[in-house]
């Protein structure tokens, strides 16, 4: 399999008064396809490890590459169309846009691609059935439960078939059996597409649906299921 | 507030100081304007008060008869009627300085050979400087000046002043200083004095007073003195105590005062939209705080105290600082103010210095505060009505906004169609108080259809911004329609900003176009010449051989020769134009709007009616047929009203009669305006210098027939003066308004922004969006202020003058300045979203998205 991210000595270092070290000297190579999960206490990095495959924060040392393209090669306009286009995105707290209906949150991304309102929205629609939201379609952020939202939010992550889902504590918000609904979605989603899925989560059962797995403690990986 | 709540309060203060300042400087403004108005109206009327009461100086009556004056023989009576102690004439005169120049003095002419007791404020303790006094009064061009006007152009003893009379310029000598103190105050200190006999000769007054000042003696109490020299003066002749004069005057100017007023209170509703809208995305920014506190054990009560807290607090901060800018806006305001009161009411306002009234400060300040406490009202109440379940664990419901509500919408029509239909047919005699109401449902009703408003505003905007700037223009449309909450208070205080421009635009445009029409009617004449170039000074008059001279001109074909003069009508001053008849009626064939021509001008020529102005019929409820009684210096004239017509000279209103019956009654030949129509094919340039060179030496402005309708549009210009500074504050708060808006959105919006962001909105995208959101909502600010602003503008134009002064005006749209808007809010919308825009996207992504 053909290695899509990579981390060569990455090091994230906050310049508060203590400096904390949120990711550690990190070497990672993870390959197209795979499914990995990354567990560790509150605050050992696994969400910075995350921000930093998106682009979304840099490395204070060491390189993060996508599709073997070093990240601090790229520009802001790079890195937003590689989020936009090659990256899905599912966090903890849904991140949807309330003002927006299901349908416009998910057909977002493409109309900022510039693609017409009913193009974008058919796909939208597509995408929401899959995820079993074909009768939730008008309804706003605050009108669905939290599985709903998840469910809106990965719909989203999907609307360009990315080739990476980064899923940061996706059932975090939920209950065991909705969160249970979303890794068996995630598993059929990864199962249809051949995405790469990058899980952080604190739920050992969820984590167990990954081929490999990665314990973290204050910013560095301490084990592995290799 | 409990000293927890207090801490969390700073905290957030701390943390969104610009939010903070933002909402302070609204309260701020609408304070400024209502303080600024409240002591402009005040130090105004005051002014005009203290400037009668300091000429009076110890007088305890006066005796006048309107600017004409009265003849010099009434002293005799009132010095020979019981109870009077002093009895001193006076001349009153602005003069117009050639060297210094472009100064206006105003000349007291006194008997200088009396004692002068009355006016002992000037004089006393030796410092009337009058190196010799038999100089003074023996030489005619003897004059006095104030030490502060002597100081002022290093004048001496001696030394010489240059002033435009009636026959032209002459030379004057210093022949003595005074205080600058009771009438020497006034005027800036631009005040002279000299021999009555000199003065009357120099300004045309010859055989006449302008008043007299009359103290009473011990024995005999003033309303006693007052009654008895009643019974032996002609009815035109009025009698009063000083500080009745200076009530007068302050009735005169009440309707710019009930402008003025209006304004005040619409800067503080634009006031209440922005404190709202503060409020409003401080509960957005706090709903996890809040569901914080309330889980910890606050209780709503808690909740709404600490929002109602921090409403009062910023209302007082908001208010000390209105007030230090609302000194600042009334000292230009009433510069303005005294330059259209002296213009157009002939008022003399006194130099009376500008000061803090203390108790206006306090009621602006309460004011403030209550307008925070009313605006933060409805956000405190939904804050403390939060669940703190969903606060605290569902972000997303932080966004809930209401929808279109059916029942809001209806109430919203039914108020704007009740206010229009009240305009459009309720009685118009009523009071203004009451039809001030008119205007208040309207408003309310456009403020409720807000939400409507938006929601038709972003489906036509949707596809245009979606057309012009793409996906960007349409969720940027779509996010402003999709938070009618933060939209609406902004577009509120864009649409009242602006319908009070459009409003006043549409009111003074049509002030104009009716002016325009009755000139036309009214003002058939080819040249027109008038003594001042002021509507209301009373100095410099023609002579009526000057007026012969130009009837003779050979190019002249009708002549005719009018003077302006004023009476009481029922209590008030209406303005009294004598005509040459037979003239008017030939220059101005189509003059009536009521009554039949050819009787009427045989009844006006012969001196056996009067024409009245249709303003003056509907405020004194005058019909044709009735007649009316006029009291002059030489007794009472009573005659039928024989026409009516549209003429805007007075806001009281306007009495026409013919020239030999005025000049009989009172006694009064001057001429203000000579009106001459000329031979077909006269060179019009030609024949004006014509007429210079035939009056050359006296003060005399030459117009055309257009240019004289340009100046009278002039003079409404410099009448809405104010108005066309409160158009700028008003625009001003409204952008204000706006500026809050966008910098509050894009702190409120950080995390949706990230979130936009994350999924893979570039920078431009975001910055553009935030622009075009900013766009959007100015245009719907625009709309629906054009539209409140016509609306508002009809009530204008049907019932604030119609009851002010009785005026009917057709309602003329404002083009000019509704096109002019279109760029100027859309510029305001550009550069109030340009910094936000800038911020948003800058953003830190991973810092946004876990912001709460």
């Amino acid at each position: 399999m053909d290695r899509i991210i990579r981390f060569a000595g990455v090091t994230k270092r906050y310049e508060t008064e203590d400096r904390v070290v949120a990711i550690d000297s990190v070497d990672l190579e993870i390959s197209r396809g795979e499914r990995v999960a990354i567990m560790g206490p509150s605050g050992s990095g696994k969400s910075t490890l995350l921000n930093l495959i998106s682009g979304l924060d840099e490395p204070t040392s060491g390189t993060v590459f996508f599709e073997d393209r070093a990240l601090s090669e790229m520009n802001d306009n790079e890195l937003t169309l590689m989020r936009r286009k090659k990256i899905g995105l599912i966090f903890q707290t849904f991140n949807l846009l309330p003002t927006l209906t299901a349908t416009e949150n998910v057909s977002l991304p493409l109309r900022l691609d510039g693609m017409r309102r009913r193009t974008a929205n058919a796909r939208a629609v597509e995408l929401l059935t899959r995820v079993g939201l074909n009768e939730r379609l008008t309804h706003r952020p605050d009108e669905l439960s939290g599985g709903e939202r998840q469910r809106i939010a990965i719909a989203r992550s999907l609307v360009f078939n990315p080739p990476v889902l980064l899923a940061d504590e996706p059932t975090g918000n939920l209950d065991s059996h909705t969160g249970a609904d979303i890794i068996e979605l995630l598993d059929k989603l990864h199962d249809e597409f051949q995405t790469t899925v990058v899980l952080v989560t604190h739920n050992s059962s969820a984590a167990e649906h990954c081929e490999r797995r990665f314990t973290m403690l204050d910013g560095k990986i301490v084990s592995s299921n290799e | 507030m409990n000293s927890g709540l207090k801490l969390v309060t700073l905290r957030q203060w701390s943390r969104h100081k610009l939010r903070l300042s933002l909402t302070v400087l609204g309260i701020a403004l609408g304070v400024a304007v209502f303080f600024a108005v409240r002591t402009t109206n005040r130090t105004l009327v005051d002014s005009l008060n203290s400037t009668i009461e300091k000429l009076a100086g110890k007088a305890t009556l006066q005796i006048a008869a309107g600017d004409e004056g009265f003849p010099v023989d009434v002293l005799k009576t009132v010095r020979a009627t019981h109870g009077v102690e002093l009895a001193e004439p006076v001349t009153e005169t602005i003069a117009n300085t050639v060297e210094p120049a472009n100064e206006k003095l105003l000349i007291l002419g006194l008997d200088v050979g009396s004692d002068l007791k009355l006016y002992s404020d000037l004089f006393e303790e030796g410092d009337m400087a009058i190196k010799n006094p038999l100089a003074f009064t023996s030489r005619a061009d003897s004059i006095a000046v104030t030490r502060k006007f002597a100081d002022r152009f290093s004048l001496k003893d001696g030394d010489t002043l240059r002033l435009q009379t009636l026959t032209g310029e002459k030379t004057f000598t210093v022949r003595g200083v005074f205080r600058s103190e009771g009438s020497g105050e006034i005027f800036d200190g631009n005040v002279a004095v000299m021999d009555i006999a000199a003065a009357q000769s120099a300004f045309g007054k010859t055989g006449k007073l302008d008043r007299i000042d009359v103290m009473n003696s011990a024995d005999v109490p003033t309303d006693e003195l007052a009654a008895g020299l009643r019974s032996q003066l002609p009815a035109g002749i009025k009698v009063v105590r000083p500080n009745l004069r200076g009530q007068a005057l302050e009735n005169a100017v009440s309707s710019m005062h009930f402008g003025l007023t209006i304004m005040s209170f619409l800067a503080l509703t634009i006031c209440i939209f922005i404190i709202f809208n503060s409020f409003s995305i401080s509960l957005n920014q706090r709903w996890k705080e809040i569901g914080i506190l309330r889980a910890i054990g606050v209780d709503r009560g808690g909740i709404m105290r600490m929002f109602l807290t921090e409403a009062v607090v910023l209302g007082v901060i908001g208010s000390l600082l209105g007030i230090a800018g609302g000194v600042g806006l009334a000292r230009v305001a009433i510069i303005v103010v005294s330059r259209v009161t002296a213009t157009f009411y002939g008022a003399i306002t006194s130099g009376k210095a500008f000061s803090i009234d203390y108790v206006f400060a306090l009621e602006a300040v309460g004011i403030g505060i209550a307008t925070s406490i009313l605006a933060a009202w409805l956000p405190a109440r939904a804050a403390s009505h939060l669940r703190p379940v969903l606060a605290l664990t569902n972000i997303e419901t932080r966004q809930k906004e209401y929808g279109l509500n059916k029942i809001r919408i209806i109430i919203g029509v039914g108020f704007v169609i009740a206010g229009l239909l009240l305009v459009r047919y309720s009685r118009a005699g009523i009071g203004m108080n009451i039809q001030m109401f008119y205007f208040v449902f309207v408003q309310f009703g456009m403020i409720l259809l807000l939400p409507m408003f938006i929601r038709l505003g972003s489906k036509v905007l949707r596809p245009v911004l979606g057309k012009l700037f793409g996906i960007e223009g349409i969720i940027a449309v779509e996010t402003m329609a999709a938070a009618p909450r933060r939209t609406v208070s902004t577009v509120g205080a864009l649409m009242i900003g602006l319908s009070f421009v459009i409003a006043h635009a549409g009111f003074i445009q049509s002030q104009k176009a009716a002016l325009d029409h009755s000139l036309d009617k009214t003002l058939g004449a080819d040249f027109v010449l008038s003594s001042s170039n002021q509507l209301n000074a009373r100095t410099y008059h023609f002579s009526e051989a000057t007026a012969e001279r130009l009837a003779a001109l050979p190019e002249a074909t009708a002549t005719d020769v009018i003077s302006v003069s004023a009476v009481e009508l029922g209590g008030e001053e209406i303005s009294l134009m004598s005509h040459k008849m037979d003239a008017y009626f030939t220059m101005s064939p189509d003059l009536l709007d009521y009554g039949d021509p050819a009787p009427a001008r045989a009844a006006a020529v012969h001196g056996e009616g009067a024409l009245i102005s249709n303003n003056l019929s509907f405020r004194a409820n005058l019909k044709l047929g009735d007649r009316i009684r006029i009291d002059s210096p030489t007794g009472t004239l009573e005659l039928p009203i024989v026409g009516m017509f549209d003429y805007f000279r007075s806001e009281k209103g306007t009495i026409f009669i013919d020239r030999e019956l005025y000049k009989k009654y009172w006694n009064d030949s001057r001429v203000d305006y000579v009106f001459l129509n000329v031979k077909p094919g006269t060179d019009r340039g030609v024949f004006k210098q014509k007429i210079q060179d035939t009056i050359v030496g006296e003060q005399a402005f030459v117009y055309t027939h257009e240019e004289f309708k340009a100046w009278a549009s002039r003079l409404i210009d410099q009448f809405f003066a104010l108005t066309y500074l409160q158009m700028v504050i008003a625009i001003l708060v409204a952008a204000i308004g706006l500026v809050n808006t966008m910098v509050i959105s894009v702190s409120e919006r950080r995390r949706e922004l990230g979130i936009f962001r994350a999924i893979g909105g570039l920078r431009r995208q975001v910055a553009k969006m935030v622009m075009l959101e900013a766009v959007a909502i100015g245009l719907i600010g625009l709309f629906t202020g054009v539209i409140t602003g016509l609306f508002s503008a009809y009530f204008l134009v049907n019932t604030a003058a119609k009851v002010v002064a009785g005026f009917t005006i057709n309602l003329v749209f404002p083009y000019s300045i509704t096109l002019m808007s279109i760029p100027l809010v859309l510029a305001v919308a550009a550069l109030s979203a340009f910094f936000p825009a800038f911020n948003a996207a800058r953003i830190r992504i991973a810092e946004a998205i876990g912001y709460e």
